[in-house]
């Protein structure tokens, strides 16, 4: 309030013209203003396609049918409990989250701890964690497709070499699960390693040197100083993962098609086939709210954890 | 449409006061997939702009399968963009086209110098909704050389090819040499591989859109499919082989019988072919005591409901499905055509001598079910031959499970 009568005075000599007075603005007024843009951006964005999705989940829509949209409330979610599919492609999600996050942070701790060892040359360590990272999904999932094909993939050819009969990885269920998961453990570990690397070089190094000086050994100073001081850099890294993880559709889609049979879908190629081609947009949708609550559910558990952290 | 159009068209221009020849200039888009050798079609589009001053067509490709292609044009047509004038579209899509309202319809357009098979598919409510590019459909390649060196006959049923398969094997004694190859794979292809043994027993599965499903039949096509792997004749990995799979394997001398479309025809003739000069084609087998059967192929030419220049967009379409552009696609791209008397026609014969037998097999091939929720149908089947030939559902579960979600999608 003070600063605001001192600038007044100020102006009065100047005589300023007529529109500054409409700037003069309170200075939760300045704040609305200043936010304004990007409210409204998001809301373009975001709020408003998630309510569109939220809407549609509600209509019988489907663009086959010839008919126009028509209320139908909540059939489409009763038509999902009954949907064998759903649960399958549901509980398939839910699965490669548990194994392939945590694989995800192990496999990226230890890389991580590996490139912050002082070699003598750094790049080709940081070079050799971005590229996994660098590559887009799909391609890594048609590499690894052909790495786990039965005849021509060097899965196999490897497993020969040891004696060992290579088996058809696509043909059954267990086998084209472990392949898939196996595969968005070394795409995704080095984004965990790239996250977990950058809190690693914030540990000051005469933590560890006063450790040393009073006798504390290389594991106990892993569980004391570097753990505890990684925690949140490792939580920043879970949410990300596990949320694109609720989302896995590129791997899977390009390794399996879903198959064999649907035993290796996910929630969101079911999504994607249900509104891309079956072109039936309000079941789609109905799913697509039920990924949305799982992620936003994912992501408020998160935010607790960190916030009671601080 | 096209007279409000015009009507507005005229009007700017009186009220611009543009000159009349600005109309001429056509402009027009084409999607064709990148699998249907988008650089011979291009030379017919060249034809008929040179026959047609002012109008200039590009083509567009992508989608190197049925179903990439679908995905694409799914969502540029629910999206409602302008931007593609003429669509290539496989054989059982225009029921779907049709009932989104995607496609602009031909009114009064006589069909009968086409195959009715390519009358019937392409006309959905007795509206003719597309125009048929070209034909197709699923034959039995062989080895002609080996047959003949073991005094075997083309086989006439599956049981008969099996008995061949292993005399041929048992001779050739070559651990690499697959008997039979077909598309286990979940894709569109796997929809034939269930439906040729099926028809093959005289049962349909929809009839006027109605389901029509024999269960005993399906149960029996799929066992025939589990039966080829277990007992030898088809490699463990038949769920992973795809169409392409198929032409590759059977061009690398590795297969003695395969079933596929035409198209491998010319590539299994080419100089990088191991088997040039020894295939024999055929029509498919049968089920012992049933009748030949076998699947419908080919690709339509639809013109976009939201073409922006509805009546070149047509004018073109009727002459990419002329008689002229389809020998033109005969000779030189070795796509079946879909006018009659071609399969007589010497310069065709010339290029492709065992069109002048194909005619009769894709006269009496049989059409995928036609509805506007076809994806369904094909997702249903196509996943349940995955399954059953991967071994992780039986015959009899797979076709209850084709039964079930079939009843709910055909209702």
């Amino acid at each position: 309030m003070t600063t605001s009568t001192l600038t007044k005075t100020d102006r009065t000599d100047r005589q300023p013209p007529a529109w500054t007075k409409m700037l003069d603005l309170s200075d939760r007024a300045l704040a609305v203003l200043l936010l304004a843009p990007a409210a409204i951006l998001l809301s373009l964005i975001i709020v408003y396609p998630v309510m569109r999705l939220i809407y549609t989940s509600f209509f019988s829509l489907s663009l086959t049918s010839g008919l126009p949209a028509e209320f139908v409330g909540i059939e489409n979610y009763q038509l999902m409990i009954e949907d064998p599919v759903f649960w399958e492609t549901t509980w398939n999600t839910v699965l490669i989250t548990l194994i392939t996050v945590p694989g995800a942070l192990f496999v990226g701790l230890g890389l991580a701890l590996l490139a912050n060892i002082p070699f003598r040359r750094q790049w080709p360590v940081r070079l050799s964690l971005l590229i996994p990272w660098a590559l887009p999904l799909s391609f890594a999932g048609l590499i690894f497709a052909w790495f786990f094909h039965s005849e021509y993939g060097v899965v196999n050819d490897v497993l020969s070499r040891f004696g060992i009969e290579g088996v058809i990885w696509f043909n059954s269920p267990n086998l084209a699960f472990a392949a898939i998961c196996l595969t968005i453990v070394w795409k995704t570990s080095s984004f965990m390693a790239l996250i977990i690397l950058a809190g690693l070089q914030t540990i000051p190094r005469s933590l560890y040197e006063a450790a040393d000086v009073d006798g504390a050994g290389r594991i106990r100073q892993f569980f004391e100083i570097t753990l505890p001081l990684l925690k949140p850099a490792i939580v920043v890294a879970l949410i990300f993962r596990t949320i694109t993880a609720l989302q896995t559709f590129d791997i899977p889609y390009m390794m399996t098609g879903g198959g064999p049979g649907t035993s290796t879908a996910t929630l969101a190629m079911y999504i994607h086939q249900n509104t891309v081609s079956f072109l039936d947009l309000g079941y789609g949708s109905a799913l697509a709210v039920v990924m949305f609550a799982l992620s936003m559910c994912v992501t408020a558990v998160y935010l607790r954890i960190i916030r009671t952290k601080e | 449409m096209t007279k409000t159009f015009l009507a507005g068209a005229l009007l700017s221009a009186s009220i611009f006061g543009l000159a009349a020849p600005a109309f001429a200039d056509t402009e027009l888009k084409v999607y064709i997939s990148s699998q249907h050798q988008p650089q011979v079609w291009r030379k017919v589009m060249d034809q008929y702009e040179a026959a047609n001053p002012g109008t200039k067509v590009t083509i567009e490709t992508g989608g190197n399968t049925s179903e990439a292609q679908a995905q694409y044009l799914n969502t540029i047509m629910s999206a409602k963009d302008s931007s593609l004038d003429v669509l290539i579209l496989d054989v059982i899509r225009p029921a779907q086209f049709a009932a989104a309202g995607w496609t602009s319809p031909f009114e009064g357009k006589d069909m009968s110098v086409y195959l009715p098979a390519y009358a019937e598919a392409n006309t959905v409510d007795g509206k003719v909704v597309a125009l048929p590019a070209f034909a197709d459909s699923m034959f039995l390649y062989y080895r002609k050389d080996l047959l003949e060196k073991y005094g075997v006959e083309p086989p006439k049923t599956w049981d008969e090819l099996k008995a061949a398969v292993k005399k041929i094997n048992g001779g050739e004694n070559n651990q690499d040499l697959q008997g039979l190859s077909f598309q286990g794979k979940a894709i569109e292809g796997a929809v034939c591989t269930f439906l040729l043994p099926y028809w093959s027993q005289g049962k349909n599965l929809t009839d006027n859109g109605k389901l029509t499903f024999d269960k005993q039949a399906a149960v029996n096509s799929l066992k025939l499919w589990k039966s080829f792997v277990d007992e030898g004749v088809s490699k463990k990995n038949i769920a992973e082989v795809a169409t392409d799979d198929t032409r590759k394997e059977f061009q690398a001398g590795n297969v003695v019988f395969a079933v596929n479309w035409s198209y491998a025809w010319a590539q299994s003739q080419s100089k990088d072919s191991a088997v040039a000069g020894k295939v024999g084609v055929a029509r498919l087998p049968a089920m012992t005591g049933g009748e030949q059967a076998t699947c419908l192929g080919g690709w339509e030419w639809g013109v976009s409901a939201y073409s922006k220049n509805q009546d070149g967009a047509k004018k073109l379409v009727e002459y990419l499905s002329s008689k002229d552009a389809s020998k033109f696609m005969a000779v030189n791209g070795s796509l079946l055509p879909t006018h009659s008397e071609l399969y007589k026609d010497a310069d065709v014969l010339k290029a492709a001598p065992w069109f002048a037998d194909a005619k009769q097999v894709v006269e009496t091939a049989k059409p995928r079910p036609v509805t506007p929720r076809y994806n369904e149908v094909s997702e249903t089947i196509r996943t349940t031959v995955n399954a059953v030939l991967a071994g992780v559902t039986t015959p009899e579960d797979g076709a209850a499970q084709i039964e079930a979600r079939l009843k709910r999608i055909l209702r």
